[in-house]
């Protein structure tokens, strides 16, 4: 095949794209991954990749444990640690949050997922660099850890590549060539590539490029943010330290080189107008301001379970950008206007750690037409024509409100309840 | 155009660099003098007399050196010489002592000149801002003119058959500031560079398996060249180098003229530390190694066995 | 006691940059501007000064800068200084002004130091600090890596050449930090929320009694080329032979 025609063109180069490239290739098919920079320097390369596998559904919950092992096999494969098995705890301080520990503990047990509640003075030993005084309950996840977000899409790049996936770089998608309804190919500053299958992987982008063929696609581009302490002579955080979640501060982190990583899914977020940023933006590049009111509460909350944390604690501050969508979930598959057009994203803080076994879902629906999984609930076209979701405005809300939602609404209640505070 | 070069000594020998302004004179000016400051100048004047007629503000108060003092002897001999150019090398000393100097003769300076030009009369200079990303063209209104140059912008001139004239200034020291003491200087012999000062830096990746191994032959290349160790992320978190090298995102961003990256693969993070560096050297094993994207120069090889060829190149010299 | 900080407001270091339609200046249309790194390592020492020996100390940021400026003042309130003023001027100033100006503010406020970062990541000319000394006759400290107050002054290292200088000078005095003095503070929330209320003046040249004398005239600039294109090399003799052409090892 001449080197602009492929079976299919992946759009991205973060782990959406790349995974799915990979299990495209390992079935056979000619990729095109178009990266509008570098590869992995978008979300991907500011992500800090926690791995919670325990998640709302027993099917998202196989979905992750999958992941893991898709990862084990890139490991064995690269030669390179991917999945560092920390374990994850989750702490709770109020009667609310105590019952979603509760609730998590049985409905992974229902399951048997490894996970089960733990003393108090057992998670201090474990973690002794966290304020435990007020917690009041607390739940152990052995098998949870983090994934190494730039190691993985290194991985997912060379076995891609070893089975005769392409990749260009800033190679920024500005058309999609349609015969009618059906895909034909994408324009760029590089001349055009064709393929009759397209995947829009383009992360905090997807929404601009699903815009190029008149299409509607419920994501928005939020800001994240979160500090990596530098190692503290007084509270030394081990390598194989928990992850930990914290949802009644908003708060969720890990250990990073010698420190603790700390991230926050605040009250409020920034949000960003992805369409005035240069085709060539450095997402790497991206910068707090000292004043960064998102940063302030970063460290407000931080400080609350990690008292030595201020605004002097020697630390890095990463940001980011990271594609939501109303409900938190991704959108993967085709929709019902255009033929050819899949999408792989709004994976809402998550995508790394869905990226195994997304790719491969991905490249079912390519080519089998459906999956091993049950996917209901991530279809593409869950909002279409749904009121309500049609309109940037709307959808900009939305997507915003489920940010804040995050760790802000308690589980297992209504969202009245919620809203009401009861 | 009357010319007074500064020039940088350490008692017995003129500082390495000095030539390029005694350089940068000479394509402007016919009349040069260098003026030495400090205690003992006869040694260092009669180096200095091989280049230019040399001028020793001579005095036991302007030893040790002593930047309030110094300036005001060099601003005093500028108006007495009525110099109208005042050139020096840049350096740390430059700028604390030439750049007082510049705040008591007006303040036309131009520091770190990297060239310049004579365009219908005027004198163009051309120097680096934004860290180097750009090159600025200016004109300095005014008189006298303080320029300081990069050393490695102009050649050092060779020295004449016959000397030039050696001449003291007098200096009345009860005219001297005394609100400044000088305490002490740590010459700091051994110790490498911070990694974010450095004007190289060379950086280990996950090639190198041991401390050992990295301090062998990432310190050697380092300590041959002058230079800074950094380090990627990967031997920071395998607990081979110290947190304090580590170059990349969550570590420290460096911009040096020459970024060797020895058995570094090039991911992103890394990247995000160090693209900025004015050359990138590249050693991978790995001919895909991102890192080649990213670099001016590439081998492909072992960094064992390519960095110790390096090291003994670097040593016969 | 009183500390001045001069703060300069540059643009964010980290950005791709872009010169204007003449390329006589970069395009700042579409540039973010934040406190210049080096004077918020000297906003730091001021706090830590008064922290550790001076609690009654008063801590004053000055700019020189458009109207906008104020957020990037904003920045030093939020870290703890006590009010701003800010000097209205459009466009870039050179040194030699920026001293005139700092010292008309310096003779009104009469502060017992002045503490500034060593240099602008924009222009770098690492000049300001010692014009001001010498219009001033105070002595100076630069590139200061530790500050210490002694009985009678300020004793400081200085980050040199050759090594660490240490010095005495007695007060007033003018010092600028560098990179190693110290790692400075972010804005805490009840930072940035007392930040709103702290003062910020505005004042004009004029109004300081200073006529502009400008003593550089910018020509043009020229964005130095970015682009690699790797060249492999197949010896380490050859790189080295590559190094030294292209100037960066000697021999």
């Amino acid at each position: 095949m001449g080197k602009d025609t492929s079976d299919v063109i992946i759009i991205g180069g973060g782990v959406a794209g790349l995974s799915t490239a990979m299990q495209l290739a390992k079935r056979g098919v000619s990729v095109t991954v178009l990266e509008r920079e570098q590869i992995s320097n978008g979300s991907t390369g500011r992500a800090a990749g926690l791995l919670g596998q325990l998640r709302g559904t027993a099917e998202h919950t196989r979905m992750l444990m999958d992941g893991v092992e898709i990862v084990k096999g890139l490991e064995a494969k690269v030669g390179v640690e991917i999945y560092v098995q920390t374990g994850s705890v989750r702490v709770a301080e109020t009667p609310d949050r105590s019952q979603e520990i509760t609730d998590l503990v049985e409905m992974g047990r229902s399951i048997n997922f490894d996970i089960a509640h733990i003393a108090i003075d057992e998670l201090a030993e474990r973690m002794p660099y966290m304020h435990t005084d007020d917690i009041t309950d607390a739940c152990w996840c052995p098998t949870d850890g983090h994934l190494q977000p730039a190691e993985l899409a290194a991985a997912y790049h060379k076995v891609g590549r070893d089975h005769g996936a392409r990749y260009q770089t800033n190679c920024p998608v500005t058309g999609v060539l349609l015969d009618g309804n059906k895909a034909l190919g994408v324009q760029t500053p590089n001349g055009d590539f064709r393929a009759p299958i397209i995947v829009n992987a383009a992360g905090p982008w997807s929404h601009l490029v699903a815009g190029l063929t008149g299409t509607t696609l419920p994501t928005a581009a939020l800001g994240h943010i979160y500090l990596t302490t530098q190692p503290h002579p007084d509270h030394p955080v081990n390598r194989l330290s928990p992850g930990f979640r914290n949802r009644h501060h908003r708060i969720y982190g890990r250990p990073e080189n010698g420190g603790l990583l700390v991230g926050i899914y605040a009250e409020d977020c920034s949000e960003h107008d992805m369409s005035i940023l240069p085709p060539d933006f450095d997402m790497s590049a991206m910068k707090a301001r000292r004043d960064d009111i998102h940063l302030a509460m970063l460290i407000h909350a931080a400080q609350q379970r990690f008292p030595w944390i201020d605004e002097r604690t020697p630390m890095h501050i990463t940001t980011g950008i990271m594609t939501f969508t109303p409900d938190g979930l991704p959108f993967c598959g085709q929709l019902p206007d255009y033929e050819g057009l899949y999408y792989c994203t709004g994976f809402s803080g998550h995508g790394i750690v869905q990226s195994p076994a997304i790719g491969l879902i991905m490249s079912e629906l390519i080519l089998d037409g459906n999956s091993t999984y049950d996917i209901a609930s991530i279809e593409a076209d869950r909002y279409w024509d749904v009121p309500g979701f049609q309109d940037r405005a709307e959808i900009q809300q939305r997507c915003y409100t489920m940010q804040g939602s995050y760790y802000g609404r308690v589980e297992g209640k209504t969202a009245a309840e919620n809203q009401n505070g009861t | 155009m009357k010319t007074l070069v500064l020039i940088e000594h350490d008692e017995t020998s003129l500082r390495p660099g000095s030539g390029a302004a005694i350089g940068f004179a000479r394509e402007l000016s016919e009349e040069i003098a260098l003026l030495l400051l400090g205690k003992n100048l006869d040694t260092i004047a009669t180096k200095a007399a091989q280049y230019a007629p040399v001028l020793t503000a001579d005095h036991e108060a302007l030893a040790p050196t002593v930047a309030d003092r110094w300036a005001h002897v060099i601003a005093e001999v500028a108006q007495d010489q009525n110099a109208e150019l005042i050139a020096a090398t840049s350096t740390s000393w430059a700028k604390d002592i030439v750049g007082r100097a510049a705040g008591l003769l007006g303040g036309a300076m131009a520091s770190e000149v990297v060239g310049h030009e004579i365009v219908n009369g005027e004198l163009h200079l051309r120097r680096p801002m934004f860290a180097g990303a750009i090159n600025a063209t200016l004109v300095l209104e005014g008189s006298p003119k303080i320029i300081t140059v990069c050393p490695s912008a102009y050649e050092a001139p060779e020295p004449a058959e016959t000397p030039f004239p050696i001449e003291p200034v007098a200096i009345d020291a009860s005219t001297l500031p005394s609100d400044t003491r000088f305490e002490s200087l740590d010459c700091k012999a051994g110790a490498r560079p911070d990694v974010t000062e450095a004007r190289i830096v060379v950086s280990g990746g996950r090639a190198f398996k041991t401390s050992e191994d990295f301090e062998q032959h990432v310190g050697g290349l380092a300590d041959q060249l002058g230079a800074a160790a950094g380090s990627s992320r990967a031997l920071v978190d395998a607990g081979i180098t110290p947190n304090s090298l580590q170059v990349g995102q969550t570590g420290k961003i460096v911009a040096p003229e020459l970024y060797l990256a020895l058995g570094i693969s090039g991911a992103v993070q890394h990247l995000a530390g160090m693209k900025n560096s004015r050359v990138i050297a590249a050693i991978n094993q790995d001919p895909d190694a991102p890192i080649f994207e990213f670099a001016d120069y590439g081998l492909v090889g072992d960094v064992y066995e390519e960095v110790p060829r390096l090291t003994q190149e670097l040593n016969s010299l | 006691m009183k500390i001045l900080v001069p703060c300069k407001r540059v643009p964010d270091p980290d950005q791709k940059l872009c010169l204007n339609a003449d390329a006589t200046d970069i395009d700042a249309s579409a540039l973010t501007f934040i406190l210049n790194p080096f004077d918020a390592i000297a906003v730091e020492e001021a706090l830590r000064i008064r922290e550790t020996a001076h609690p009654e100390a008063e801590i004053i940021a000055v700019s020189i800068a458009p109207a906008e400026g104020e957020a990037d003042l904003r920045t030093a309130l939020a870290m703890g200084a006590d009010r701003a003023l800010l000097i209205e001027h459009e466009g870039s100033m050179d040194p030699w002004n920026v001293a005139r100006l700092l010292a008309a503010v310096i003779q009104n406020e009469q502060p017992s130091l002045v503490l500034m970062g060593k240099q602008a990541v924009d222009d770098d000319a690492n000049q300001v600090g010692q014009f001001l000394a010498a219009q001033l006759g105070w002595p100076q400290a630069t590139f200061a890596s530790q500050i210490k107050f002694t009985d009678n002054g300020i004793r400081i290292h200085r980050e040199t050449d050759l090594g660490i200088e240490i010095i005495h000078v007695v007060l007033p005095a003018v010092i600028t930090a560098d990179l190693r003095l110290n790692e400075p503070r972010y804005a805490s929330l009840p930072g940035i929320l007392k930040a709103k209320k702290k003062p910020t003046e505005h004042i004009t040249p004029t109004e300081l009694g200073i006529e502009l004398e400008p003593r550089i005239r910018l020509l043009g600039m020229e964005l130095v080329n970015s682009q690699r294109t790797c060249e492999k090399v197949t010896t380490a003799t050859d790189l080295l032979i590559k190094l030294r052409e292209a100037d960066v090892i000697e021999g």
